[in-house]
């Protein structure tokens, strides 16, 4: 072989040898694992991120689940069951009963506990009202009497050495000395849990001899001037609103308590009163009839209470069963004698003809149970509460998600006495005139959430109709937060499109200009700096944005306006200018004096706007932009003419160069550059003049026709806004979307450019009828690009965007980024709460706008790519 | 072989007849480097004149020259003129888009624009601002026609253009540059991407359109220049060797290296 190929004249000098080395295969082989492993861990990452918020997320719209739930077949109880309510920690349920009687039950094992008997002086309960948040409550007598006091479970925390002695063994965990629950939390600690009642003496409410028949009592005021306000109904349907207020003076500890009370108006038609609720400030009263009316007093000013209206909350036919508050005592609760369950609202409604301007509006309409409803118990934490129907079926249910949460004892067939929510909402217990008792450990995390109350219109408490509204939180303990996500990915949307619009334009012209109209070497200067441009931190713009731009911005309004109008202008002017020098000067300063002259176009446009500002304030905007943009100074008509001055253009041009045909045209043509300029520039003018007057008969029709320009994208201004956002925020984005345009553009091959100069095309017409049409996939692709980076922007728009979460397209006003939300609220939630995984959704958001948004942009860019193959 | 000696840079062909283009002591320099040196010719008006030479000999770089499609290049010099029916190319009141107007050109590789077949075609009307419908749709059935295209696309004109084979794409660009009513078509190697089929339609269509276009075709495939061109010039290293009469050139050249070169002798 060698001699064969030693004998033949060789063309290199070369012996090379024909077997891959080892060296090189392993290395490729290496380089194929590394790179392999390291795409797989790629995709891996950004999968297991996305799995990891949609598991975060999940238990948003799970609902409630059912831990463990036992029945105990107890003694049968001495007197009607009043009601029945648990400790923080599930071990103890206590009953109480209109004996006076109480009944303690250790939950976990059924066991009965020694309970003390509340002394009533052997009277007998016939009224109880106990508020949803605190211990308080009062009882009602039959000789006209009431008692207010505190009811519920104490739990102190002890040490394991101060245990007492002789403690029986209720479970693993429990111990009692017959009274109190021990319950281990650990080895070294113990709560202690016992049931306490308090009792202050009776006073007269009714005349003596009239039973109290209903109860309704609220605790307010300040811990110095504590007020008490009872509503109270006697046996002859009697109303009475009394108001207790006690002072403590602070030097000598002494109460004064003066009593202030009314009786309400009486009520005409007839109909057994189910339920009398009176409001946290005790200025609305609610008496609920069986036939289904609600009738409502105004009782703010206690000398005069009002009946306002009458109105029926049940559908016809149906029996009002049970009537009760939500917390925060303003929401009404309506259960129907064919199970239906609903939440009432008292909104402002002028139409609706009562004599405070206000009615009840059904809010939410909650699925029904399948028999009457019997009981309702409201939660002490949130807006979920527990409604027990006649077969003793317990659903608990979120009023403003208008959701079922949990339905328990499905199977049950005999009606309860009492149900109670525990006060942390994990345990339902319910007990039955039998003496049965039920239990259930429950939990529902995020009662409030559902895609309908996270994307939807809700309807809040307070609030007139149904809205999109983010506020998480407030110092209101009863506050509810309010979770919809529309208004933070509006805010996010908004941001995005008026950066683009600022953006776009501007990136977009500079990857024309250097891509198609400057010397290559100007590019290689210019490019590199468009793109260090993105190295800027965004904190840094938005720190210079929030902090400078935006006042400067406030305080030049009116020339800033001006700046977008006028450097275009007079860009064009020079243009135009440029374009009437003899062909040979024009040639002479055509590199760096051109330059030169553009920038101090550029310069003397700003200088203009700036000095021409007060003028054009004074003749646009009644010469104060701000009180003129909210609508409290001069018309819209001088801006709407400006608005319409380039459509009244376009008109007016294209009548005159159909009015200017062909001929007209050849002979213009033959005068000769500079002359022919000057004819065209008097063509200009003309149209020009044209244009102005069809915009102003135009702004003229539309001013008669009601139409201003203000209100929606321009509205009251604010400092921190959207337009100081678009401005700082175009700047983060104009070097990414100027880097891929241009580089789409300057991927059109050089042989498409060059057929349609040999064509006779201008270099402009080249571009925007070639260049661009080629590459507009790689122009759309940046823009989306773009979009994706100003979506995820979040310093910019948490510093300068006035962190406003509202649905409004008001240039001059703020707004709250789904970015922003996550970075401001972030520190505030608590980890597993809803809040916190509310936030993980707005990520999750987040990451599908941008991962679509990028998606979309890298199908284009390949779409595109695959046809450049074929230019 | 001894060091090759110049002889006269041109030869004037037939007098007489109305000259189209005229080149005089045309000099160009990429950079410091000389690509041609004192070039002189007239073209004639109605002629199909055929540019042949080696490979890196100028032709491409005279034909681009003539349409002053050489200033998209850097540190490009040149001097001596270039006119156009008397107009000076290169002179200061030249309005360079206008000349390129009175010049269609077809390039080595067919280059239509990613856009439809009908669209590529009255791109030069489009450019001009031309929305006259009637104007437009005639203008694409006459070019096409004219560059024998119309009976294999007239069915699919909304189609895009590259979706067209080699062939049909240069001719597509023939019927571009047409449609654009030049007065002088250059033509730089528009055959030698193309199949022999291809390249014979093409052939002929250069041989219907002479008479109503200046015809300048750069080739180096002999057969074509004998076959189409009724002048021929023999460029080598940036000079013009011989010009004139095709036949006469290939049967009786007058210069030695043009004869080495017809025969094949090098190239
Ligand atoms: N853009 C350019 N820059 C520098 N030199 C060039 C350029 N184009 C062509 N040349 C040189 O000019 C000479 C002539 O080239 P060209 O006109 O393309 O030859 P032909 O078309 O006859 O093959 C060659 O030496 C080539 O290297
Ligand atoms: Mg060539």
């Amino acid at each position: 072989m060698t001699e064969i190929r030693s004998g033949r004249a060789r063309a290199t000098a070369y012996v090379r040898p024909k077997q891959t080395s080892r060296a090189v295969r392993y290395a490729d082989k290496a380089a194929d694992i590394v790179v392999t492993v390291g795409g797989l861990f790629v995709i891996l990452a950004v999968a297991g991120i996305m799995i990891f918020l949609v598991q975060v997320v999940v238990p948003l719209f799970t609902g409630g689940s059912l831990n463990e739930s036992r029945e105990y077949t107890l003694q049968r109880p001495e007197g009607a069951s009043l009601a029945i309510l648990t400790d923080d920690t599930n071990v103890l349920a206590v009953e109480v009963l209109a004996s006076g009687k109480t009944r303690a039950v250790h939950l976990p094992t059924g066991t009965v506990l020694a309970s003390p008997t509340i002394d009533l002086g052997g009277q007998k309960i016939t009224a109880f009202s106990k508020s949803i948040r605190s211990d308080d409550f009062a009882v009602g007598f039959a000789d006209g009497t009431v008692r207010f006091g505190q009811i519920g479970t104490r739990s102190t925390l002890i040490k394991a050495s101060d245990l007492p002695p002789n403690l029986v063994r209720l479970n693993d965990l429990d111990q009692t000395d017959g009274e109190a629950v021990f319950h281990r939390r650990d080895a070294e600690q113990f709560q202690r849990t016992t049931f306490s009642v308090i009792l202050n003496e009776p006073q007269a409410v009714a005349p003596a001899g009239r039973a109290i028949a209903q109860l309704d009592y609220r605790v307010g005021g300040t811990v110095e001037r504590p007020t008490r306000s009872f509503l109270t109904k006697d046996g002859d349907n009697v109303l009475r609103l009394t108001r207790a207020e006690t002072r403590v003076n602070l030097l000598t500890r002494r109460e004064t308590t003066t009593l202030e009370s009314a009786t309400l108006p009486a009520m005409s038609g007839s109909g057994t009163i189910i339920g009398a609720l009176m409001t946290a400030q005790a200025d609305q009263v609610y008496v609920a009839r069986e036939n289904g009316e609600v009738l409502r007093f105004d009782t703010r000013d206690l000398g005069v209470p009002k009946l306002i209206e009458t109105r029926r909350l049940t559908a016809d036919g149906v029996a009002l069963t049970t009537i009760g508050f939500l917390i925060g005592e303003q929401a009404i609760v309506v259960g129907g004698s064919d199970g239906s369950v609903n939440v009432f609202f008292r909104v402002e409604d002028a139409a609706a003809g009562t004599s405070d301007g206000h009615t009840l509006k059904l809010a939410h309409e909650l699925e029904r149970q399948r028999a009457p409803i019997r009981a309702i118990a409201a939660s002490a934490r949130n807006k979920a509460f527990a409604t027990a129907d006649a077969t003793g079926v317990i659903w608990v249910r979120h009023s403003t998600s208008a959701r079922v949460l949990m339905k328990l004892g499905e199977s049950s067939r005999t009606e309860v006495a009492s149900i109670g929510l525990s006060p942390r909402n994990d345990g339902v217990v319910a007990s039955d005139a039998s003496g049965r008792l039920r239990f259930w450990a429950i939990d529902i995390p995020h009662p409030e959430t559902t895609l309908q109350t996270i994307f939807g219109k809700v309807w809040y408490e307070g609030f007139p109709e149904p809205a999109f509204t983010w506020q998480s939180s407030s110092g209101n303990d009863e506050f509810e937060p309010k979770l919809s996500l529309v208004p933070l990915i509006f805010g996010t949307i908004k941001a995005t499109v008026y950066a683009l619009l600022f953006a776009v334009p501007i990136a977009l012209a500079a990857a024309i200009f250097t891509s198609q109209f400057v010397h290559h070497s100007v590019r290689a200067v210019v490019k590199p700096a468009m793109e260090m441009m993105a190295s800027l931190p965004s904190v840094v713009l938005g720190f210079i944005a929030a902090l400078i731009l935006a006042p400067i911005v406030e305080s030049f309004i009116a020339a800033v306006v001006l700046v977008f109008i006028a450097l275009p202008m007079s860009l064009f002017a020079a243009a135009y200018l440029w374009q009437l020098l003899p062909p040979a000067s024009a040639l002479r300063w055509d590199g760096l004096p051109k330059f030169m002259f553009m920038f101090v176009v550029l310069f003397s446009g700003c200088w203009l706007s700036y000095a021409a500002a007060p003028g054009f304030e004074a003749v646009f905007f009644a010469g104060d932009f701000r009180s003129w943009v909210n609508g409290t100074a001069g018309s819209g008509r001088p801006f709407l003419v400006l608005l319409l001055l380039p459509a009244g253009f376009l008109a007016a041009s294209a009548l005159v160069r159909r009015a200017l045909n062909g001929a007209m045209r050849d002979r213009v043509r033959q005068l000769g550059r500079t002359r022919a300029g000057l004819v065209d520039g008097l063509c200009w003018l003309l149209t020009l003049v044209a244009g102005a007057i069809v915009a102003f008969v135009l702004a003229y029709v539309f001013t008669a026709a009601g139409w201003d320009p203000r209100g929606g994208v321009l509205d009251t201004y604010v400092q921190r806004n959207t337009f100081v956002v678009g401005l700082a925020m175009g700047f983060a984005v104009i070097p990414i979307i100027y880097t891929i345009a241009e580089d789409a553009m300057s991927a059109v091959p050089e042989h498409l450019r060059a057929a349609s100069l040999a064509c006779g095309a201008s270099p402009w017409q080249t571009a925007t009828r070639v260049i661009i049409p080629t590459a507009v996939s790689g122009i759309f692709a940046a823009i989306m690009i773009g979009m994706g980076r100003a979506v995820g922007e979040t310093m910019i728009v948490v510093m300068a965007a006035g962190n406003t979460p509202i649905l409004d397209w008001n240039v001059f006003n703020g707004l709250r980024a789904l970015s922003a939300n996550i970075a401001v609220e972030l520190p505030e939630a608590v980890v597993g709460s809803t809040l916190c995984r509310m936030l993980f959704l707005a990520a999750l958001a987040l990451f599908v706008m941008t991962f679509v948004l990028n998606t979309i942009a890298e199908l284009i860019r390949q779409r595109f790519r695959r046809r450049a193959v074929q230019l | 072989m001894n060091a090759p000696t110049f002889g006269p840079t041109s030869y004037h062909p037939t007098k007489g007849e109305r000259t189209s283009l005229e080149i005089k002591d045309f000099n160009l320099w990429y950079g410091a480097a000389q690509a041609l040196f004192d070039v002189a010719m007239d073209v004639q008006v109605g002629m199909v004149t055929a540019l042949i030479g080696p490979s890196g000999c100028g032709k491409s770089t005279l034909l681009r020259s003539m349409n002053r499609m050489n200033d998209l290049i850097d540190n490009l010099r040149i001097n001596g003129a270039i006119r156009l029916e008397g107009d000076d190319i290169y002179g200061p009141a030249i309005d360079v888009i206008g000349l390129r107007k009175r010049m269609g050109m077809v390039f080595q590789k067919p280059n239509p624009f990613p856009m439809s077949i009908a669209e590529n075609v009255v791109y030069p009307l489009r450019v001009d601002g031309v929305t006259d419908r009637a104007l437009l749709e005639q203008t694409v059935e006459r070019s096409l026609k004219a560059a024998a295209l119309w009976d294999e696309v007239k069915g699919r004109l909304k189609e895009n253009a590259l979706g067209l084979s080699g062939g049909q794409q240069q001719r597509l660009c023939i019927a571009r540059a047409v449609a654009g009513d030049p007065e002088v078509l250059l033509m730089d190697e528009p055959c030698s991407a193309l199949d022999p089929i291809a390249t014979a339609k093409i052939e002929e269509l250069i041989d219907e359109l002479r008479g109503n276009y200046t015809i300048i075709i750069v080739t180096h495939n002999m057969q074509q220049a004998a076959r189409v061109s009724q002048n021929t010039a023999f460029m080598y290293l940036g000079r013009l060797i011989e010009y004139g009469d095709t036949k006469r050139m290939f049967t009786n050249p007058i210069e030695a290296r043009t004869q080495d070169y017809i025969t094949g002798r090098f190239g």
